[in-house]
């Protein structure tokens, strides 16, 4: 009757998110008075294996089929039934990411179970199973109930801080065999981007304005950009006078994107450039001026100068890129 | 359930006819302020403009309509699970293009019945290609695509960026974590589409006018139960004010936008 | 419409001495769902290839602007209203109307649009033979050939018929030869094809001419330099011995001046609904603005000040709106009814459109006048932004300015207001004499201060109403009987007339629009649009009265100005209420939804 969690890995290494869903199967599983299980799919180490012991499952399953090394959902979703047959799990939990979003909602139709798409919560037990996840992207939250006796649940990543604690878990091999219908799309090739991030789409925007005193000093721009993962953007002064290329311009009369995180530094944050990006979930400002209009927009502020705080904060990205 | 026409297939090669299922889904204008009623048990609907799913309209159905329009399939039908307060967004789609579509009764609550309801309707006509949004903006969970292709024995591709079409298989780009990834699946295949897939249209008079005359059929569905159910919903907390962080802190500034902001 | 609905259905002009059934108006709040989405494909085309460019517009980069309306041209909107025999989408006159006042908020790209669709392609297809019909209409239809009119002349602008241009036709009769300067002409830089009007010989009246760009003689001087619209091609155009065939002749001889006359009514409310497409999205992107910029630690869309200049933006707006479209779909109706009589369509059209040329000179002017309050109000709105080249109201300001001057000044659309109304009167074809008298008789005898009747919610606006036609007739009768064949050269009180028309006309087609709006939608869900309704109603008596008081006061004197004194007042009499709180209450819902939302 365990609480059943999928487990990724990138090549043998757990995914943080992955331990964040492992925590989560636990905890459920404390509330429900059962145990979770791990199922690992795939070529990893039981060392590596151990670890999830800390996050609180009793028991790993391990599938280490190294066809599995690579998302084949219909075999994934296989795994994790069997899994679930033999555990005899009502609750199974994947993450919110590419990969669980590909196999939870197959396990759901064959198990005839309700899903709840990118929980934040813990179930309410009071009410049901009731799970709470951000509708009208981001505008709002639901509360769902899943009324079939199995669940299903994906986990958005972030929810919960992880806090491991000292358990261990046994590690168990299992072995399925898999249909061809299982491995039914061929991976042609596979092709990791380290490149520029398009501006238009990019999660993340490093933007610099008069602040930055002149072009030469954009590589402190670019560097947290790289480090980031962002993609640059500018203030209209700045593209007027040639420092940045005008695609780079955003603002009432330049462009309007709406990242997750918008970095402004040195923008004084008239009205015409917050028309820009006033869509940003969130707004870090940068500026020597403690005045500066941008700061009332924004959701973390810090005063100073732009030269010596961007290798700060590149560096501290850095740092925290590693550990993660 | 009205049953249209079944294609005839054989074990190992499909009808020559390719037939295409582009689903279609209802939600609020990106505009639209949400407000709750009922006790916050139920969203306040009036004065909202509704639209095509963004990602099925510009992506999935424009994708779709370029294959026909290139030759390789013969028929693009629409399908929306929804009540009649849903047909003026699937006229909007046939506007763009698509030779007919199909409504089915029902209000769409509940991913596992809409997938069913979807997955029992394209049983009956045969598709080789089932094409829909990476996700539908009000609800955000992206997994009837996946359930109708569970249902319909099918391959599911999401987060597709590209679609090229050769016969029965699919030459399909996908987003991965830190990259892209090409594969390629033989019809029946249920793909998720997102940026890439196709550029945006602008319904032109043609089509507009073209919307009106082309067969909007209502199909009652065979019962299917939901196995969720929305109880309620909460407003996000108000936006606090500036958090300042010191110039000597960046660790801080790092920590507080992974872990309180959540974007990196 | 059958035959007595017709006899009873409201004639042009008629509105000044006959009720309108509310329910008989069309109000834009009836849109059907496939206008709407034809409205979302104009707003659409805007926002995809107009606006993101106005800047390389205005520097009218090489062949962009032919290049937008080749873009419109595959999406259908330059073939609206054309007959399907042309390739066209024969749409009515009022999705016309929807789709000019969408594209309206397109700046210089809606100039060169409107002059293609209208001027540049209407005379052809009105007034062309079936085989000019067939050479041309279908290319102008697709965009594949662009269209521009050349009537104005340096020295003959108001004053058309004076244009200097002449034709003279060819020994072996097989081509006028064409010889003129044309100034002013929209689209010049581009168009295929030029309808130009032209004397031939020594005749009194102008004739005009179909005139390909690849006949030879024909020269343009460079982009002129305007205040506005500067991605509009305007240019002068120089016919030297150009060879034009005989074929080419549109229509009879000497009717060019009745073929500009009629294209102009049409012109005329088509500019009503492109301005009022202009101002509805100024006042969206001043409120955006009002609500975005702080000042003393709040948004400036919390002062009264600026809630005042919202409120009045869209209060003019609607009332704006409400007069064109419902002079629209008179239009529209006379013409179907003709056409059911039996009358051949394009006739039908024309006569149509010039029952309600009082109606559309009406329209012209004031919705040019209500865009000029927006974008001026709209700059103050931005504040020193708005006097900012690279903020959006510069250039709205700028090119709104055109619209006071072209398709008829508005000087000369009100005189035309006036004198169309009195020759139809004297021709018979619109009582006034009848109710002016009748009026004339109220002045003599004890008012009527009975209020027996019921009050319903729109028993008091109705009262006004018709108290602002009595006033009308009175000014009107009076100055007639005075002035005589003098009235003709008394301007002042001509425009005197005509304000008071103009608001007579605009304050009635909102009090119709606002009450069929209510029994649409119940009294509930319309409490912004009752506001405007009362406000302008209110301001609407207030002009009305100044306007009569200064005519009255130039040609009137002792106790027959006295008695005139007393009417208007009589008949501008409403009953004071609190318009600052209406405004408040207009404004609060427009910044509430941050953008122009009747």
């Amino acid at each position: 009757m365990s609480v059943l969690v999928l487990v990724e890995h990138t090549d043998g290494n757990i995914k943080k998110k992955s331990f964040e869903a492992v925590q989560y199967a636990a905890e459920i599983a404390k509330k429900t008075n059962t145990t979770a299980t791990a199922l690992v799919l795939g070529t990893i180490a039981d060392s590596e294996l151990e670890n999830l012991g800390t996050y609180g499952v009793q028991k790993v399953l391990h599938v280490a089929d190294k066809k599995l090394d690579e998302l084949h959902a219909r075999a994934y979703a296989s795994a994790l039934i069997a899994a679930a047959q033999k555990e005899g799990s009502k609750i199974i939990i994947a993450l919110h990411d590419i990969n669980g979003k590909a196999v939870a909602p197959r396990v759901a139709i064959k198990l005839k179970a309700g899903l709840v798409s990118g929980a934040l919560s813990y179930p309410d037990l009071d009410k049901g199973f009731v799970l709470k996840k951000a509708v009208f992207s981001g505008k709002a939250f639901a509360f769902v109930n899943i009324t079939s006796d199995v669940k299903v649940i994906t986990l958005m990543a972030n929810s919960f801080p992880l806090a491991p604690g000292s358990g261990k878990a046994s590690i168990e091999k299992l072995d399925i065999t898999f249909g061809d219908k299982d491995f039914g799309i061929k991976v042609k090739s596979v092709d990791k981007v380290t490149g520029e991030v398009s501006l238009a789409d990019a999660e993340l925007v490093v933007s610099g304005g008069r602040g930055m005193k002149g072009p030469e000093n954009w590589g402190l721009i670019e560097d947290l950009a790289k480090e980031l993962g962002a993609a640059t953007a500018c203030s209209r002064p700045v593209a007027d006078a040639g420092w940045r290329p005008h695609h780079e311009h955003v603002g009432q009369t330049g462009g309007t994107i709406r990242p997750n995180l918008y970095i402004a530094v040195g923008i004084s944050g008239a009205i015409q450039h917050l028309a820009g990006v006033n869509g940003s979930k969130v707004i870090v400002v940068i500026n020597k001026d403690p005045e500066a209009p941008f700061f009332k927009a924004a959701n973390y502020g810090v005063v100073g100068d732009a030269m010596e705080i961007l290798p700060k904060l590149t560096e501290a990205v850095k740092k925290f890129k590693q550990h993660k | 359930m009205k049953k249209i026409s079944l294609s005839v297939r054989n074990d190992n090669n499909y009808t020559s006819n390719m037939k295409i299922l582009v689903c279609i889904s209802q939600v609020p204008d990106t505009s639209t302020k949400i407000m709750l009623k009922d006790n916050d048990t139920a969203v306040n609907t009036q004065g909202t403009t509704y639209i095509i799913n963004p990602y099925d309209e510009w992506y999935a159905l424009i994708r779709a309509l370029e294959l026909k329009e290139n030759g390789v399939a013969t028929d693009v039908h629409l399908i929306t699970v929804g009540k009649a307060d849903t047909e003026p967004v699937i006229r909007k789609a046939l506007a763009l293009g698509g030779d007919e579509a199909v409504r089915i009764d029902a209000d769409s609550v509940d991913p596992y019945q809409t997938a069913n309801y979807i997955a029992d309707y394209a049983k009956t006509v045969g598709y080789d290609l089932v094409l829909c949004g990476k996700e539908s903006i009000d609800y955000n969970n992206g997994s009837v695509g996946v359930m109708i292709a569970e249902l319909l024995d099918a391959d599911y591709i999401g987060f597709a960026t590209n679609i090229q079409v050769e016969g029965t298989t699919a030459t399909v780009k996908r987003e991965i974590e830190g990259g892209e990834e090409t594969d390629l699946v033989n019809f029946p295949v249920v793909i998720a589409c997102q940026k890439g897939v196709a550029e945006a249209r602008i319904p032109n008079m043609r089509g507009i006018m073209a919307a009106r005359t082309k067969p909007l059929n209502v199909v009652t569905p065979t019962a299917s139960a939901a196995v969720t159910a929305i109880l309620s919903y909460e407003m996000p907390p108000a936006k606090a004010g500036v958090k300042m962080v010191s110039p000597d802190n960046m660790d801080e500034l790092v920590e507080l936008l992974h872990s309180e902001a959540k974007v990196i | 419409m059958n035959d007595t609905e017709a006899v009873k259905a409201i004639k042009g002009g008629e509105f000044l001495i006959r009720e309108t059934p509310a329910e008989s108006v069309f109000i834009p709040e009836e849109w059907n769902e496939e206008q709407l989405m034809i409205a979302e494909t104009c707003t659409n085309f805007l926002a995809q290839h107009v606006t993101p460019n106005l800047a390389r517009i205005d520097e009218q980069e090489e062949g962009l602007m032919p290049h937008l309306m080749d873009e419109a041209g595959a999406l259908g909107l330059l073939s609206i209203s054309i007959p399907e025999e042309y390739g066209g989408f024969g749409k009515d006159f009022k999705t016309s109307m929807l789709v000019t006042e969408k594209l309206g908020a397109g700046h210089s790209f809606s100039v060169a649009f409107s002059a293609h669709t209208g001027i540049g392609t209407l005379p052809i297809l009105y007034y062309g033979t079936d085989e000019q019909k067939a050479k041309y209409i279908p290319k102008l239809a697709s965009g594949e050939w662009k269209g521009a009119y050349c009537l104005t002349e340096p020295s003959s602008g108001s004053d058309a018929n004076s244009g200097k241009a002449r034709a003279k036709l060819t020994d072996d009769g097989k081509h006028y030869i064409l010889n003129g300067q044309k100034m002013w002409i929209t689209n010049a830089g581009f168009a295929d094809i030029f309808t130009v009007f032209a004397k031939i010989d020594n005749d009194e009246n102008l004739s005009a001419f179909i005139v390909e760009k690849t006949f030879e003689g024909i020269t343009l001087n460079p982009e002129e330099h305007k205040m506005g619209i500067k991605g509009s091609s305007t240019r002068q155009v120089f016919f030297n011995d150009c060879k034009v065939p005989v074929e080419n002749l549109l229509s009879e001889r000497q009717n060019g001046f009745k073929i500009a006359v009629n294209i102009l009514n049409l012109g005329r409310i088509k500019l009503g609904g492109g301005t009022i497409g202009a101002s509805k999205e100024v006042i969206s992107t001043a409120i955006n603005y009002a609500n975005e910029r702080e000042q003393f630690g709040r948004p400036i869309s919390k002062y009264g000040a600026i809630r005042y200049k919202i409120a009045e933006q869209a209060i003019k707006t609607y009332a704006s709106e409400s007069a064109a479209y419902r002079a629209s779909e008179n239009m529209e109706e006379a013409t179907a009814h003709l056409i059911e009589t039996g009358m051949d369509p394009i006739k039908a059209k024309l006569k149509g459109t010039e029952q309600y040329a009082i109606e559309a000179a009406i329209i012209k002017v004031n919705a040019s006048e209500t865009l000029n309050y927006v974008v001026d109000e709209g700059v103050q709105i931005y504040g020193g932004m708005g006097y900012s080249a690279e903020a959006p109201m510069d250039r709205s300001y700028r090119d709104s300015r055109i619209n006071r001057i072209f398709e008829g000044t508005n000087e000369i659309n009100r005189m035309l207001t006036v004198d169309m109304m009195l020759k139809r009167a004297m021709k018979g074809e619109l009582d006034l004499m009848g109710p002016a008298q009748k009026v004339a008789g109220e002045l003599m005898s004890i008012p009527d201060f009975g209020g027996s009747e019921e009050e319903t919610l729109f028993s008091k606006e109705k009262k006004y109403i018709a108290g602002f036609k009595k006033a009308v007739l009175m000014v009107a009768g009076s100055a007639v009987q005075k002035l005589m064949q003098q009235l003709g050269k008394e301007q002042e009180v001509l425009m005197n007339l005509a304000d008071m028309l103009i608001e007579l006309y605009v304050a009635e087609s909102t009090q119709l629009r606002v009450e069929k709006l209510v029994g649409m939608r119940g009294e509930e869900a319309c409490k912004e649009q009752l506001d405007i309704m009362r406000v302008y109603v209110n301001d609407a008596a207030e002009k009305i009265f100044k306007s009569g008081k200064e005519a009255i006061n130039s040609f009137a004197d002792g106790d027959e100005r006295r008695m005139m004194m007393m009417g208007l007042k009589r008949f501008t009499k409403t009953e004071d209420f609190n318009t600052t709180q209406a405004r408040r209450n207009i404004a609060a819902k427009l910044i509430e939804e941050n953008k122009y939302c009747f």
